[in-house]
């Protein structure tokens, strides 16, 4: 087990190890238990997220409108309320209407939480806590938790109801439409980091508050705002929730679920808030960098530590959970900015959702991504030195280098030995991701090209 | 790759069994009994006039074709934006040469050990010529977008939109008019 938390991935570690009745694991059965484990693992993160956020959204709500929310269940707080939530909700009948389709019904919910737990697997806890890390990660990422709305569609239209039917029409105009700016947005602190891998791009904003994407420059700052409103209404959440509009739609598309059906779309909906704010943290807010000086310095002087012996480290493992647990907080504390929200502003009417997005975010985050594109040249051109970032900050590229070499250090030669064999690796990745895409890692090549014409 | 697939599949897979698990458990403590009533679907107490699957009006498909399109664009500004960002990076002097040596790796997509590196001016000029490389991109999609918003594609309620601005010209602008009619879907 020492050795397991010393190595660089899981495979790495059970790669060769004899176990008793079976024999010497080879790299094929290694990367299969690493993937099982993770997926206990991640699973875990997965049904806590929604019962510790449930909670938070129950007391949270009650708050805000003046009342205690649960107070009995578990003693204090009422802490325990989603245990007997959950309970109480394996006890209730499952009710599939006659006229729905059945199949398409009582496959719904599987799809939503698929997709959202599927998103997991790119998603970086902590520096090199990842189930894979993925070069085209975040792509990845937004392209599985975008595969959600088929299930909210699915169960919106086999339900059989007219409410469930426009609640999934609705969804579907939303999503597709709240994709492009939050797409974009992503992409504003990613024309900086010149890189998709989510734990290289956390990696690159240590040492202190200024470092973090937020401040690299005036465009990703507004940004983040918008990201996180777009996110929002990405997650279906008021006041953008107009697929389930309780007060006009009765329930939208879940309003013929019952028992635990019915709450596995709440597993789901919680959960990719966690991922998506997780990824707003991992992109703007530093990932699970604390932001204070000192701090951070000593960190990642015991992550070094730990990179450096050869054996099980305690430092660079208590690094690496206090910076799971500054990552998740981060996180968690977007989804109360979240819950929140649903609990101050009235909901918008679907016109008006749909312009908002049409004609506010998609030029703004077109403008956003322009001006960020344009800023490390307009340090190009304004000074002559070279810079491509404002004078007292010192160099992306070096951030990027000592963050990532650093890990590098931790396996000797895997990640180098790798580094060509990965990428033809992704562009198939990113086709099996998103299908129809499949011409979007082109693009680097062509690239490639021209930078060799322009060598020449 | 198989380590991704391996890992999408196998937690996709391990989802479904561990959501199967209460419903399972559910199944010995929960009651089935059906009634009409119960299997009716819910319509606030009154029964349910004609079925739900009917044809009606999407309202928004040009806006779902539009956006496909503006859906695959962003998806080539990806690796754009991983290469851009990598030559800006690279085209700053103040680079040190670890650095310099990595990225350049990165961005050529070779082995660090038999590196060929490169300097900042040719960095910056791959970062020029990518910036234009991209306007060109861009412009094209935003000269589009501009002209189905002129169009009025992009309004929710299109055919009442277009009604009231034909009145427009003729008497009046009733501008309350179009912004109090609202559908429910």
């Amino acid at each position: 087990m020492i050795n397991t938390l010393a190595a660089n991935s899981l495979s790495d570690a059970f790669d060769g190890l004899s176990v008793p009745l079976y024999g010497q694991l080879s790299s094929g059965d290694a990367l299969v238990v690493a993937a099982i484990i993770h997926a206990v693992l991640v699973f875990h993160v997965f049904a806590l997220c929604p019962f510790f956020l449930i909670w938070l959204e129950r007391k949270g709500s009650g708050r805000i409108q003046d009342r205690l929310g649960p107070t009995r269940v578990g003693g204090r707080f009422g802490w325990l309320q989603s245990l007997a939530d959950g309970i109480k909700l394996i006890q209730k009948e499952d009710l599939c209407p006659p006229v729905a389709d059945a199949m398409l019904f009582r496959s719904a919910p599987y799809i939503v939480c698929l997709a959202s737990f599927a998103a997991f697997v790119v998603l970086p806890f902590s520096h090199n806590w990842v189930a894979v890390s993925a070069d085209c990660g975040l792509f990845i990422l937004l392209s599985i938790l975008s595969l959600e709305v088929f299930g909210i569609i699915m169960a919106g239209y086999s339900s059989g109801s007219k409410w469930s039917l426009f609640g999934g029409m609705r969804e579907a105009a939303q999503m597709v439409s709240y994709e492009i700016p939050l797409a974009i947005c992503a992409l504003i602190p990613i024309v900086s980091a010149g890189s998709l891998n989510l734990g290289e791009i956390g990696d690159m904003q240590g040492g202190h508050l200024g470092n973090w994407f937020l401040f690299h420059d005036p465009f990703t700052f507004v940004a983040f705002f918008v990201f996180f409103v777009v996110l929002t209404a990405g997650c279906k959440r008021a006041p953008f929730d107009l697929a389930e509009a309780e007060s006009e739609l009765v329930g939208g598309f879940h309003t013929e679920y019952s028992g635990m059906r019915w709450s596995f779309f709440f597993m789901g909906e919680y959960a990719s808030m966690f991922a998506l704010c997780g990824v707003a943290a991992i992109l703007f807010l530093g990932g699970w960098h604390t932001g204070i000086p000192g701090v951070d310095g000593l960190l990642q002087e015991w992550r070094l530590k730990g990179a450096e012996s050869p054996e099980f480290s305690p430092l660079g493992y208590l690094a690496n959970v206090i910076g799971a647990g500054v990552f998740v907080s981060k996180a968690a504390f977007g989804v109360f900015v979240q819950i929140w929200l649903r609990w101050t502003l009235p909901r918008l009417r679907i016109d008006q959702v749909m312009i908002t997005c049409l004609k506010y975010f998609v030029p703004i985050s077109c403008f956003l991504f322009l001006g960020a594109t344009v800023w490390p040249l307009m340090w190009m051109f304004a000074t002559d030195d070279g810079l491509t970032s404002a004078p007292f900050r010192s160099p992306l590229g070096n951030r990027a280098t000592h963050a990532v070499s650093e890990g590098t250090k931790e396996s000797s030669s895997t990640p180098q030995s790798s580094a060509p064999a990965e990428a033809p690796e992704d562009n198939s990745e990113a086709e099996s991701a998103a299908t129809g895409e499949n011409t979007a890692m082109a693009e680097p090549i062509t690239v490639g090209m021209n930078f060799s014409e322009v060598r020449q | 790759m198989t380590n991704l697939v391996g890992h999408l599949l196998l937690f996709g897979g391990s989802v479904c069994v561990l959501l199967a698990l209460p419903m399972i458990v559910g199944r010995l403590v929960r009651p089935k009994l059906p009634t009409p009533e119960k299997d009716a679907i819910y319509e606030c107490g009154e029964p349910a006039i004609g079925s739900s699957y009917i044809q009606f009006d999407l309202r928004f498909y040009v806006v779902a074709l539009l956006f496909i399109i503006f859906d695959v664009e962003v998806a080539f500004f990806f690796p754009w934006a991983a290469i851009y960002g990598n030559a800006t990076q690279l085209a700053d002097t103040r680079l040190d040469d670890a650095a310099r040596d990595h990225l350049s790796a990165r961005l050529l997509d070779q082995n660090p050990a038999t590196n060929e590196i490169i300097s900042a001016q040719t960095a910056r000029s791959l970062a020029i010529t990518g910036f234009f490389d991209l306007l060109v991109f861009f412009v094209v999609l935003l000269v589009g977008f501009a002209y189905v918003w002129k169009r009025g594609d992009l309004d929710w309620i299109r055919a009442l939109t277009q009604k009231s601005k034909q009145a427009a010209d003729q008497t009046v602008p009733s501008h309350q008019n179009t912004s109090s009619v609202t559908t429910t879907a």
